[in-house]
Order: C-alpha cells, then sequence, then structure tokens
C-alpha cells in the first residue's frame, strides 16, 4: 500500500463519514471531550491544581457543603447568595514609628434574599499582630467582630471564619433588636451570623430575617508593633447557598471540577482497554481460524473458559487483592474483555482464509506470520475499529462500577468515584441530585459518543449492514 | 450421532466448570488460608478460656496441641498443590461449610441454605424482566424489519445508540431518588415491607416492591433486543420463499409470523436464553441499589465482610448455573440444527 493509496482510502473514508450524521455528532463530542481535558485547568477556574488533592479534606475547607449549582437560582423565588471570591481590596497603611495599623477593605455587594453560609478571610501572615474585622452594613450600622491576636505568623495560613468566631456577638446586637416574643421561640444557639449580617435591623432578624440589600463593606485591621508584621494576599470568601456550574457535594468539593477532571480518566480507561483488549481479540480470532485443527480446539476451549466467568465478582475478587492502581484495573478489564470480537472474527476469517490468493501466498512459499499480518490482519482490522469504538462504553461502565464498590484508584478522580460518594454520602437519599444526576449523565454520553461512533464506522466498513 | 454429540458437551460443560473453581482457588487461597488460621485461632482461644484449674505451661502445651491438630483437620499443613486441590474438590461438589458473618433470614449460617434463598429472588426478578423485554423486543423489532429505514425504525434506532451507554444501576438511582423519595410511589428498596403482610395483601406487597426495579430493567433492556432482532428478521426477509410466499399472495402477518419467525427462532432462542443466563449473577450493583437480597447483592455482601465461604459458594453456583444453561442451549440447538451434531460446517 503505497502514501497514495492511503490518501485516497483516507479520502474516501471522510467522505463516507461525513454522510454519517450520528458519526459526526460522535465525532463532535469526543473533539468536545478532547478539548475539555486540554483545557482542564481553565475550565476548573480556582481548583485548577485539583489533581491529588481530590480527598485532601483541607484543601477544599473554604468551600460551601451540598450547595445547589448557582443556575438554580433561575428557577427559584428566592435567590440564594452563590459562593464568591473577593480578591479585590483597598489597603490604607497607617503608619507610626512604632505601631502600625493596616486596613484592608473589601466591598461586597449584596443582592440576593438568602445569605451565604459563611464569610472567611484568608490571608498569609507575618509576625505578630492583632486582628480585628469590622463590617460596615449599608444602613450604616457598623458591626465590629471579635478580634484575635495571633502570634508570630511564620508564613503561615490565616483563616477568620465569622460563622466560628462571631456567632455570640452577632447574637448579642440582634437580641436588642429582635421582639420579646420571637426571642422565646428562638434558639439563639442555632442562629448562622451571616444571616444576622445580612438582615434588616428589625423585629424578626432572628427568627424571619429579611435580606438588607446593597453594599457591604467588610474591613479588616491589623495592629501591630512589629514593623516586619504584614498580610499577604487577603481575601474574602463567601461560602455561598450556591454555588459552581454543578454544586457540590456533602464535603464541600465543587461536582463540576470532579467531572472535568474525571473525563481524562474515563477517556483513558476507555480507549486504551478497548484498544488492547479489541487488538488481542482479533489476532486470537485470525490464529484460531488460520491454524485450525488442534491449534483452533485448545484455543477456542480457552475462550470458552473465559465467556464463561461472571466477570463483575471476579474482577471485584481481583480488584480487592491487587492494589487499586489504575493500571491494574485497566489490566484486569483487558483480561476479561477481549474475548468480545473473538467469535466473529474466527468466522470472518475462516473465510478469508479460503480466498485463492492466501492459496497463492501459501504456494510462494510465504510464512504464516507474513500471511497472518500481511493479507489476513489488514482486511479484518477496520472493522476492529468499530468494535474498539462500540466497547470504550463497556469499559467506563466496568471502572465506574467497581469505583462505586470503592474499589477505583484512590489517586485519580473518576466519575464513578463521583458516585460512590454520592451514594455513601447519602446523596439519593437526600435528593441532591447535582450530585447524582451529571457523573451518571457524563458515562452516558460518552457510551453514547462511542456507540454513534462505532456504530458510523460500522456502517462504512460493513456496506451490508446498512438499511436494506 | 445426537447421543455422542450431547455426552461430548456434557463433559466439555463439566471439565470447564471444574477448572473455574480451580482458577477461582487458586485465586482465593491464600486470603481463605489467612480466614482459616484466624478462625483456628479463636477456636483454641475460646476452648483454653473454658479449662480450668492448669498451669500456665499446662495451658500452653493444650493450646500448641489443639492448634495443630485443628491445622491437621483443616488440612493446612500439607503442601500448597494438595491444599488447592482439595478446596476445589470441596467447592466442586458444592461443600461450602459455614459462613463466617452473613446469616440467612432464618437464622442459618449454612452457605447452601443462604445461597438458596438468594437465588430464587435473583430468578424472580431479572427473568420476570428478560420476559418484558424479550416481548417488547420482539414487537418492536418485527415493526422496526417491515419498514426499514423508515421514521420508526431510524428514531428508534437513535434511541437504542443513546441508551447503550447509561449504566442500569445509575438509572435505578435516579428512579429511586425520583420515585422512592421525591413522589413515594414506591418502597425505596428491599423485597417485602417489615413486618410481612399476610395473604393478597403480601402479594401485593411483593408487587409493589418488585415495580421500581423490574421498571428500571425494562426501560433499559429491550432497546438492543429489538435492534438484533430488527437485523435478524430483515436478514430472513430478503429470502427467496419470503417472495415467493408474497407473491402467491400469503397475507403479510401470517409472512411475517408463519414464514420469518419459524426461521428466527434458533437464533432468538438464543438471545433470548442468553440474556436470563447473563442475570444469574444478577445485576451485582443493580440489585446493591434497590437492596434486593439476590446473588448479586450477596456478592457485594460478602466481599464487604470478606465472607470468604459465601463468596466462592456464590461463584461456584453462578458459574454452574451458567455452564449448565450454556451446555442446556447447545443441546437444543443440536437437536434444532442436524448440521451442528454431525459436525458439519455451518
Amino acid at each position: 500500500m503505497t502514501f497514495k493509496d492511503f490518501k485516497t482510502g483516507m479520502g474516501e473514508f471522510f467522505t463516507e463519514f461525513g454522510k454519517q450524521k450520528a458519526g459526526l455528532v460522535g465525532a463532535g463530542i469526543l473533539l468536545l471531550a478532547i478539548l475539555m481535558v486540554i483545557f482542564q485547568p481553565l475550565l476548573s477556574g480556582e481548583y485548577s491544581d485539583v489533581e491529588g488533592n481530590w480527598r485532601n479534606i483541607a484543601y477544599w475547607e473554604d468551600g460551601s457543603p451540598a450547595a445547589k449549582p448557582v443556575w438554580t437560582n433561575l428557577f427559584a423565588s428566592k435567590k440564594a447568595a452563590p459562593g464568591m471570591v473577593l480578591e479585590e481590596f483597598e489597603l490604607v497603611d497607617g503608619r507610626s514609628d512604632s505601631f502600625r495599623t493596616v486596613t484592608y477593605s473589601f466591598v461586597y455587594n449584596y443582592k440576593h434574599d438568602v445569605a451565604p453560609l459563611d464569610i472567611i478571610f484568608r490571608a498569609v501572615g507575618y509576625g505578630t499582630a492583632a486582628l480585628e474585622l469590622t463590617i460596615t452594613r449599608p444602613d450604616g450600622v457598623v458591626l465590629v467582630l471579635p478580634g484575635v491576636v495571633e502570634q508570630n505568623m511564620d508564613k503561615s495560613d490565616y483563616r477568620y471564619s465569622v460563622e466560628t468566631r462571631a456567632r455570640n456577638a452577632m447574637v448579642t446586637w440582634a437580641r436588642r433588636i429582635e421582639s420579646e416574643e420571637n426571642l422565646r421561640l428562638t434558639d439563639t444557639r442555632s442562629v448562622r451570623p451571616p444571616n444576622v449580617i445580612f438582615a434588616k435591623a428589625e423585629p424578626g432578624i432572628l427568627r424571619a430575617p429579611v435580606a438588607l440589600k446593597g453594599e457591604y463593606k467588610f474591613t479588616m485591621t491589623m495592629s501591630s508593633n512589629e514593623p516586619n508584621a504584614r498580610l499577604e494576599e487577603p481575601h474574602l470568601i463567601m461560602v455561598g447557598r450556591v454555588s459552581g456550574i454543578m454544586g457540590t457535594d456533602t464535603n464541600k468539593r465543587d461536582i463540576w471540577v470532579g467531572l472535568v477532571a474525571g473525563m481524562k480518566w474515563a477517556l483513558l480507561i476507555g480507549i486504551i482497554t478497548s484498544a488492547i483488549s479489541v487488538l488481542i481479540g482479533v489476532f486470537y480470532g485470525i490464529i484460531t481460524a488460520y491454524f485450525g485443527g488442534k491449534v483452533d480446539y485448545i484455543m477456542s476451549f480457552i475462550f470458552e473458559i473465559f465467556i464463561s466467568m461472571p466477570v463483575l465478582p471476579i474482577l471485584i475478587v481481583l480488584s480487592a487483592t491487587l492494589s487499586p492502581s489504575i493500571w491494574n484495573i485497566i489490566g484486569a478489564l483487558v483480561v476479561f474483555s477481549w474475548v468480545g470480537p473473538v467469535k466473529t472474527v474466527r468466522s470472518m476469517a475462516l473465510q478469508i482464509k479460503e480466498e485463492t490468493y492466501i492459496e497463492a501466498a501459501k504456494a510462494l512459499g510465504a510464512s504464516h506470520f507474513r500471511i497472518i499480518f500481511k493479507h489476513m490482519a489488514p482486511l479484518l482490522l477496520p472493522y476492529s475499529f468499530a468494535m474498539m469504538a462500540l466497547s470504550v462504553p463497556g469499559a467506563i461502565i466496568y471502572e465506574a462500577s467497581l469505583s462505586l464498590l470503592g474499589l477505583g484508584d484512590p489517586s485519580i478522580i473518576s466519575w464513578g468515584q463521583l458516585l460512590q460518594g454520592a451514594v455513601n454520602g447519602g446523596a439519593v437519599l437526600n435528593g441532591l441530585w447535582w450530585w447524582v444526576v451529571p457523573p451518571g449523565l457524563a458515562i452516558a454520553i460518552m457510551g453514547m459518543t462511542f456507540a454513534f461512533l462505532g456504530q458510523a464506522l460500522d456502517k462504512i466498513l460493513h456496506p451490508k449492514l446498512k438499511t436494506r | 450421532m445426537y447421543k455422542w454429540y450431547v455426552l461430548n458437551r456434557l463433559v466439555r460443560g463439566v471439565v470447564i466448570f471444574c477448572l473455574l473453581m480451580v482458577v477461582t482457588t487458586i485465586m482465593f487461597n491464600s486470603i481463605n488460608e489467612k480466614l482459616q488460621r484466624s478462625v483456628i485461632n479463636e477456636q483454641v482461644k475460646a476452648e483454653a478460656m473454658r479449662l480450668k484449674n492448669v498451669t500456665p505451661e499446662q495451658l500452653n502445651a493444650f493450646r500448641m496441641d489443639r492448634e495443630q491438630q485443628l491445622i491437621r483437620q483443616f488440612k493446612l499443613d500439607r503442601p500448597l498443590a494438595e491444599r488447592i486441590l482439595h478446596q476445589s474438590f470441596r467447592a466442586i461438589t458444592f461443600q461450602f461449610g459455614k459462613s463466617t458473618l452473613i446469616k440467612s433470614s432464618t437464622g442459618s449460617d449454612d452457605v447452601r441454605t443462604i445461597l438458596f434463598e438468594a437465588i430464587p429472588r435473583t430468578l424472580f426478578l431479572f427473568t420476570t424482566a428478560s420476559v418484558f423485554s424479550i416481548v417488547i423486543s420482539i414487537s418492536l423489532g418485527l415493526k422496526k424489519a417491515q419498514k426499514p429505514g423508515g421514521r420508526l425504525d431510524r428514531s428508534t434506532s437513535f434511541i437504542t445508540l443513546i441508551v447503550s451507554g447509561i449504566p442500569g444501576w445509575w438509572l435505578g438511582m435516579m428512579f429511586i431518588m425520583f420515585f422512592a423519595y421525591q413522589l413515594k410511589w414506591f418502597p425505596a428498596g428491599g423485597v417485602l415491607s417489615v413486618p410481612t403482610p399476610t395473604g393478597f395483601k403480601f402479594v401485593l406487597d411483593a408487587l409493589w416492591h418488585l415495580m421500581l426495579p423490574l421498571f428500571t430493567l425494562i426501560a433499559l433492556g429491550f432497546w438492543g433486543g429489538s435492534f438484533v432482532i430488527r437485523n435478524i428478521v430483515l436478514s430472513i426477509l430478503q429470502e427467496d420463499y419470503i417472495m415467493a410466499a408474497r407473491a402467491r399472495g400469503v397475507p403479510e402477518n401470517k409472512v411475517l409470523f408463519g414464514h420469518t419467525m419459524r426461521t428466527a427462532a434458533p437464533p432468538l432462542v438464543t438471545m433470548v436464553l442468553l440474556s436470563i443466563l447473563g442475570s444469574i449473577s444478577g445485576g451485582l450493583i443493580f440489585e446493591g441499589i434497590f437492596s434486593w437480597p439476590g446473588l448479586g447483592n450477596l456478592y457485594w455482601v460478602a466481599v464487604q465482610t470478606n465472607d470468604i465461604p459465601v463468596l466462592m459458594g456464590n461463584l461456584a453456583i453462578t458459574v454452574g448455573l451458567y455452564q449448565a444453561g450454556l451446555v442446556i442451549l447447545d443441546l437444543i440447538y443440536g437437536f434444532l440444527d442436524p448440521r451442528i451434531k454431525t459436525g458439519g460446517k455451518a
């Protein structure tokens, strides 16, 4: 086959492929998936270094637990505050000879009905300093939250959570406003400080707060007598009631980030497993058919043993004894899925074997190796491409099944693991649909994509199957 | 020479079953023996506790003796090959002994009792689903084959491709979330309510529990089947004798059911039997999601509780039933198609 033949062959193939609508859709989605893999850091936003941190609790500390996706606000009558990070601040450096006071002011425009879950101030701190957070509300009230003195910060992460530090202060302030009757009915221990901070100062602030919309100014004041005491990279995090494109799980992890990160593993597992196992299966089928006789008998027997094994139970036992690494999982999947194409390939190879040009090759003294690889395999390989595409979904589903049983590779993020988290986290029971739907849908769409591709390839390479 | 064909097939089935049991025994051997040793340790410890008025030396001697005795009894002192053969033999003859943790609903810890309790539940769910799926597949497949390339054919083929990648257990999760927890129409899992009602209400209760998993299985089950049946029927409809029948003026329904379906029967039987056989091990995760206490769920529980006797027993039963099914399928086929039993080329 010369390069020119190859070029015309490919040209014909693509003209044919262009006529397959489903195939084009499949190719389009696959392209989109590959783009998603390439641009993963871009798509993951602030969590671009998620790889290796998926199970790191500290990494997700500032997220919101079990928050709905942001777009659910479109359908909600009461708009909830989305999670966001305020990085722009105004710096006022008041310095005297022995004492310095630095303020970092953030402006937050609150225009929702349900307050954020928490407000967190974060910075990298140096030296010893007294820190105090004050909030200036749109109605002019200035709330001073309890301050702290941080000793000898040495480039340490400084975190101030309003939820944990300011509850008593906020309740004390709200008590003066709230009516007697409401106070009697409310358990002040369950009050969330942000609800009070973002509520109108009128009776009902504890029991049924009404949102006070407008510009809030959060000012962190740092006072210190050390010349090198400072806060670097200060930012203010609004822990949202709704968060991200796909919401978060109960461990505060962003599901969209997990989905995007899982894409490459799904593609990797699916494509590698199906490519290797289909190649093995095709050559197994060819060899069985070509040699016939005893070889055929023994190889068919081995094939029969493999198809009689209950795959999932044995896979589970295998993965429970092997260390749960992604390569072990792919290996185990290959061991059980190479049987797929054997039967069809064997029957096709039996026909090809009888062709006269094979006979001619034999008469010319061609070796078995040459006949198998040069004369038989090229005819059957196109068929195997369709087979590969069609067996990708199976591999992805098997990996998801193993992960769902807790046997996945803990160093990666796969869609099956997202679903395992959902099952163990009670997502089904509590109706956290944004945790259950996207990973499964992703698996289904990937399966559909490869089914489309496989079907299109099959139709092009097997004209017989076209609608008669 | 049908009897030689039968004998050949039977022997091959038995050999494959035995081989698979040996393979699985080898896979489980190390973990199984670790488990047996810990059982022996526990037993010796318990027996030593019951001894009274003995010196520490006597106690130690007793423990050593007893341990050696039990190790000999379980044949743990023999060479590896013999241990594996011994274990495989027990698996092949369905002697699984007692479970380590799992109990049957009557409280028995005999592995066989546990298994025989689970088999009917799995068969009940998956066979019912298969029957419904196949009926729908056949009627849809025939409709598709009558007008190939028509609107119905194309749209259902398209849906088949879309559906092909959906994991059944995920759809189950969605249905549970929506129908069981949101709308509260169906229970979220299990086979029967606790306490179990009696009489006619028992039947209703069982049906009520069956509905959701059954519906999930059917909703995904019939698409692929209808596509296969369409292709089988379509290839038969191209045959000359169909054209001849139509030319003779045989009514279309008779052509379809009398001529076509009769020829399509053998591959259809294969499809039906294989789909039922495939469900013997149960949707392992599917049953787990629906808390359906069948064989599949038993796998999950056995793996999680490290109950190796139950796991081995489950594997043996699954493989055994599957092999038996394949043998029966081949025997039926050999009976239907004389070319196969004489060894001629199809």
